[in-house]
């Protein structure tokens, strides 16, 4: 203790006056050892909190009941794990008995006339009538509490080693991204519970900490309580529907990946259903929140089975959705969606998906739409009807019907329509323009700054909040913009060709194929009946390269 | 373009502003908008009559992988199974920035 650099003030100004000064510290622990079973309560816990920490005790700073305690042979270390042997008299309890001066030496042994033998911890006990005792005691409680609220010095001795420990290890993540800080807050809250006012150095951080909880609203806390219980228990169906949520937030879903369902073995009669596979059957459910958009992150669940989104606000399923392999069932209805992305059919044709639920939604109409080419066998394309057969169902009545394709467009390597590309700038070079455009037809290599900008959007060195949101005299404005769809994409999770699924950014074409999914949208409940009228849907289809078009555009 | 002009030749040297020269195929250079414009002998400009192009904007690093991208693109052009081309990360913004400026 005397060693600490920040020495507590002299005898006579005592920081701890309160209790000093209507009596001495000594009384009071002297009246410990004379009243064992009033004060047994305290000393056991006094014992069970110090036990954890009796070898830090050996640090200089610690302890000063182990330097007074020297003359008397039961206090010696040999001694000092042992059980306190209550009232057997004053130095027999040596363990214990040591960690009640918390104090500076000289706040403990404040010398009245009678205690002033009495330096060491064991010593005064003698001295002093069980009068005081009661009194003492209280005392002693005022002191503890007192250091709840108070202390600025803080103590090897205290409970509160191995916790100070952790929050010096969370100093250092608070240097992470904030992100990262939202996870660390959860068990924040656990040792924070456990604490008393020993970790004090620490106030400082925790206030900090506690400034970032309140920022985060309470739906994502929320929201982040149920992902933390259905990881803690293994539960994989993950309801957060009805959250409220506006976004999710980040690190919200990535856990999933890694959830692990428990056995369920309970009672000793084991039976078959016990060995059921331990791999998650995952689902989540997000419906009836307000998501205007989704995160990539939700597309790196790919274990996922079922995914509601019913009821939000999206007015675009990202392509990355492709990437859910294992989906089997989906509900995309009551948003603000009017093309779906064709990776769906993809998931359909090539994936397990089986139950597509996309009404109701503001999804285009085949009638108000362009058509460039019809699939239908049928001249009339008028009443779309699917194959008529007698007897048992063909296959054709089972799987997605293509129906038509919507007009090809364009773009060029900056993304702007290629119509819209000839403007007055290039107009001096029309035959340059269009020989490069011919010349590129065939071409499926992707432009340098396609190369750039998917090196640019694959790389995690890059953060992408230093894009600025204005324009920034330093950038050129079309760099800004592609730089701002690079984060895009890559915030939606990427974007992959869908005729050679090379990932891309700038999309060079961009076309609408019209399916007829009926069969998944029942969940495959049954075929099409024969003649029934098809309906539709809008598959929106991009290119990373002018190559890259419908085969039947292709031959043409 | 090229071949139509006789007195062309079929290589065309690129210099870096910090004075690296790249020797690479008319062909390939002339995927770049840019050096195509430049390129044009009806042009009459300075570079169509030398074939050697100066871009002082442009460091030896960043010309020496806008050739490796020309030569790249060249070969696969008529590819359907099109490789990707590494890009070191720490360069692609001023790849990004040569792009624009080549307009390719």
């Amino acid at each position: 203790m005397d060693s600490d650099p920040p020495l507590p003030p002299p005898l006579r100004i005592r920081h701890r006056s309160p209790t000093t000064s209507s009596g001495s510290p000594n009384n009071n622990s002297g009246s410990n050892s004379n009243k064992p079973r009033v004060h047994r309560p305290s000393l056991a816990k006094t014992y069970r909190l110090s036990s954890r920490f009796d070898d830090h005790s050996s640090q200089p700073s610690s302890d000063p009941a182990l330097f007074s305690s020297d003359d008397i042979p039961a206090s010696g270390l040999e001694n000092y794990h042992h059980a306190p042997a209550l009232g057997s008299g004053p130095g027999t309890g040596s363990g214990p008995r040591k960690r009640r001066y918390r104090g500076t030496w000289w706040g403990e042994t404040v010398p009245d006339a009678v205690g002033s033998e009495g330096l060491d911890a064991q010593g005064y006990g003698h001295w002093h009538g069980h009068g005081h005792g009661r009194k003492m005691k209280r005392k002693r409680a005022e002191f503890k509490d007192k250091r709840l609220v108070d202390s600025g010095v803080w103590m090897g001795s205290d409970e509160s080693v191995s916790v100070f420990a952790s929050e010096g290890d969370r100093w250092g993540e608070e240097l992470l991204v904030n992100s990262r800080a939202e996870e660390v807050r959860d068990d924040d809250h656990g040792h924070g519970q456990g604490q008393d006012g020993g970790a004090m150095v620490s106030t400082g951080t925790r206030t900090a900490f506690a400034k970032k909880v309140e920022e985060e609203s309470r739906e994502h806390q929320v929201a982040r309580s149920i992902v933390n219980d259905c990881l803690e228990s293994g539960e994989d169906s993950i309801d957060l529907s009805n959250g409220n949520l506006r976004l999710i937030p980040t690190g919200l879903l990535r856990p999933l990946q890694h959830l692990t369902k428990l056995p369920t073995i309970k009672e000793p009669p084991i039976t078959e259903e016990v060995y059921s596979s331990l791999q998650p059957f995952l689902r989540l459910f997000l419906s009836g929140n307000a998501l205007p958009s989704l995160t990539g992150e939700l597309f790196e669940l790919d274990s996922l089975r079922v995914l509601s989104l019913r009821n939000n606000k999206l007015t675009e399923i990202p392509p990355a959705i492709r990437r859910l392999t294992k989906l089997q069932e989906l509900n995309i209805s009551v948003n603000r969606l009017s093309l779906l992305p064709w990776e769906l059919l993809w998931l359909i044709k090539k994936g397990d998906l089986k139950h597509l639920t996309v009404q109701p939604n503001p999804l285009s109409q085949i009638e108000e739409s362009q058509i460039s080419q019809w699939h239908l066998p049928t001249e009339n394309h008028e009443d779309m009807k699917s194959c008529e057969y007698d007897g048992p169902p063909p296959e054709e009545a089972w799987a997605p019907i293509h129906v038509a394709t919507g007009p090809i467009i364009r773009y060029n390597m900056e993304g702007v329509p290629l119509s819209e590309c000839r403007s007055p700038s290039f107009s001096h070079t029309p035959s340059n323009l269009d020989s490069q455009s011919q010349h590129q037809a065939a071409s499926r290599v992707p432009s340098l700054r396609e190369t750039a900008l998917l090196c640019f959007s694959k790389s995690t060195a890059f953060d992408t909040d230093l894009i600025p949101e204005d324009d920034t005299p330093g950038f050129p404005n079309l760099l800004l913009r592609l730089l701002r769809q690079a984060r895009d994409v890559r915030n939606a999770g990427g974007r992959s060709c869908s005729i050679c699924h090379r990932s891309f950014v700038i999309a060079r074409t961009e076309w609408i194929e019209w399916w007829d999914c009926s069969t998944y949208e029942n969940g495959l409940k049954g075929p099409r009946a024969s003649g029934e009228k098809l309906r539709p849907l809008p598959f929106w289809r991009l290119g990373c390269s002018l190559g890259c078009v419908p085969a039947s555009e292709l031959e043409a | 373009m090229s071949s139509s002009d006789p007195t062309q030749s079929e290589y065309v040297t690129l210099v870096s502003g910090d004075g690296f020269e790249f020797i690479i195929p008319r062909s390939a250079a002339c995927v770049s908008g840019t050096i195509r414009r430049m390129l044009d002998p009806s042009s009459k400009f300075s570079e169509a009559l030398s074939g050697r192009c100066v871009f002082e904007n442009l460091s030896g690093v960043v010309l020496e992988k806008v050739c490796e991208y020309f030569c790249y693109n060249d070969k696969n052009k008529n590819q359907t199974n099109v490789p990707d081309m590494d890009i070191p990360p720490e360069l692609c913004l001023e790849l990004l920035m040569a792009a624009d400026y080549l307009d390719t």
